[in-house]
């Protein structure tokens, strides 16, 4: 064991560049990756651990990491606090290669290729893994991904037009993180636009899950465009639609002129004759009208005043017409717009203003 | 400060309020219009139009939303024939200056654009605002059609 000590530590620092080196250029295997660690046996287990049973990889890119940057052996969630010494930066760019190129050593044993691109991915989902352990790893796997999420946001921020990454990226960081809060990341912290710009991206995402629950058939879509799509069109339909009933009821109008004022002037006194169903409703609608009459007296009291008068105007005259043209069409009519006010619930309005009388 | 928005209120008042301003606005209108109504039906159609959206803008909370009171403003407004955009083209630009840069990229902001012509007053919000006001806007106007829709029905010779 004392041998052992001593020639690790010895070994380890000197074992760094052509370490890291080896991992550059692929080669690697079961043995290279032992020796490449270099750290005693426990610490290869928990790195081994902390990454994914499964993939080495990620245990050699972090282990790279932890070799550039503590030589005794780190306890795992020093990681984190290692990570956040801002030398670490170029480390982290190099250690977001070395994930890149493990995850290809991991898919073929191949030479090394520059891209990262394809692989950006597999390694997200890796440490999407390596982000749902439970523990200390959360927050030093996090804030590690975070900062490849900063790295590729800075660069997407000096190239300043492509607005389809930053949402992707958003979306990307969406996914990832468990929670929905703003939050200060590295490489960003410092630039508060953007910082602004993210909540105002989540609030607008939010608001736009209300949306696609109110127009109908924009669950499915996905992307905003087309959801802002399909929620204009509505809002168009809807509008054409107020045009053209109101083109409908400009061609009924000749009839309301006296149906609505004897309609409204109705209830003040029943003094209609033939109201079969009046009384019933007269009956149904005080109880209606007690309990909005709260909201309508506490939201404006200035509107129906004014209306008042006119109504106590329009006793007289209404009647005098209504005589002359004859009481049966004219009272159908009423009951029957009475009726479908009453069916939708519509007609607290004569009750209403009575009451405020 | 994104998870503060939490309670966003998009609550409309039942179809009775909406029918009862607009039947009111409706006599209103024929108190003003004579009773041989001489005028050419286009008039009538607007003047009905108006009156329901007025109506609608009324009920649907006054003026505790935005687009609420930029329709109350735009039917007084068009009684008084004054143009009505000055508001609206200064708010519009103090926005755009910030987010311009990458405001003609982003599919979303057309969308925004158009939206905002379409709703009422949303020349003068940011876009967040303006989607919470669509929502209440949609809401609204479809609680309008079904008052009209009603009233269309009772009124209709058989």
């Amino acid at each position: 064991m004392d041998l052992n000590g001593p020639r690790s530590a010895a070994a380890g620092p000197p074992r760094e560049p052509p370490g890291l080196e080896s991992l550059h250029l692929g080669g690697g295997d079961a043995g290279g990756f032992t020796a490449l660690l270099e750290l005693p046996p426990t610490q290869a287990v928990e790195l081994l651990h902390f990454a994914d049973p499964s993939s080495q990889a990620t245990a050699v890119a972090v282990a790279g990491i932890g070799l550039d940057v503590s030589p005794p052996p780190p306890p795992i969630h020093s990681y984190g606090a290692s990570l956040t010494f801002p030398s670490n930066s170029v480390l982290l760019e190099r250690a977001a290669r070395f994930s890149v190129m493990a995850n290809e050593k991991q898919q073929q044993n191949g030479n090394v290729s520059g891209e990262t691109t394809t692989t950006t991915t597999s390694s997200n989902s890796n440490l999407d893994r390596v982000k749902t352990e439970p523990g200390e790893t959360d927050s030093s796997s996090q804030r590690l991904e975070n900062n490849r999420c900063g790295k590729r946001k800075e660069l997407d921020k000096k190239v300043k037009g492509s607005a389809t990454k930053k949402k992707s990226k958003s979306s990307e960081e969406n996914e990832k993180l468990p929670y929905v809060h703003v939050r200060a990341r590295r490489g960003q912290a410092t630039d508060s636009h953007s910082l602004a710009e993210r909540a105002r991206r989540e609030k607008i995402n939010a608001r736009m899950k209300l949306l696609q629950e109110l127009v109908p058939g924009c669950d499915k879509i996905q992307g905003t465009a087309l959801v802002l799509d399909e929620i204009i069109n509505h809002v168009q339909s809807l509008q054409r639609q107020v045009e053209m009933l109101s083109m409908r009821l400009a061609a009924v109008n000749p009839r309301i002129d006296f149906n609505l004022d004897t309609l409204l002037a109705s209830e003040n006194g029943s003094l209609m004759d033939g109201s079969f169903n009046g009384t019933a409703m007269q009956l149904a609608w005080p109880h209606q009208v007690t309990e909005t009459e709260q909201s309508f007296h506490h939201r404006q009291l200035q509107p129906p005043q004014p209306q008042q008068w006119t109504y106590d105007g329009l006793n007289q005259p209404p009647w005098g017409r209504e005589e002359d043209q004859g009481h049966g069409n004219e009272h159908t009519s009423l009951m029957a717009v009475s009726e479908n006010m009453m069916v939708g619930s519509a007609s607290l309005h004569p009750n209403q203003v009575k009451m405020e009388m | 400060m994104a998870s503060a928005d939490k309670p966003i209120n998009t609550d409309v008042p039942e179809k009775d309020v909406f029918a009862l301003h607009f039947l009111q606005s409706l006599s209103n209108l024929r108190r003003q219009n004579t009773f041989n109504s001489p005028e050419k039906t286009n008039d009538r159609v607007k003047k009905i139009k108006k009156a329901a959206y007025v109506s609608m803008a009324r009920a649907a909370g006054g003026t505790s939303r935005l687009w609420s009171r930029a329709l109350l403003r735009r039917a007084a407004k068009e009684t008084n024939k004054v143009v009505r955009f000055s508001r609206r083209k200064k708010r519009v630009t103090w926005l755009r200056r910030r987010s311009n840069r990458r405001d003609p990229v982003e599919e979303e902001e057309k969308e925004a654009e158009r939206l905002r012509n379409l709703v009422p007053g949303g020349g003068a919000m940011e876009t967040s605002k303006l989607i919470e006001e669509t929502a209440y806007y949609i809401k609204c106007l479809s609680m309008q059609v079904k008052v009209m829709q009603c009233l269309v029905d009772g009124l209709s010779p058989k």
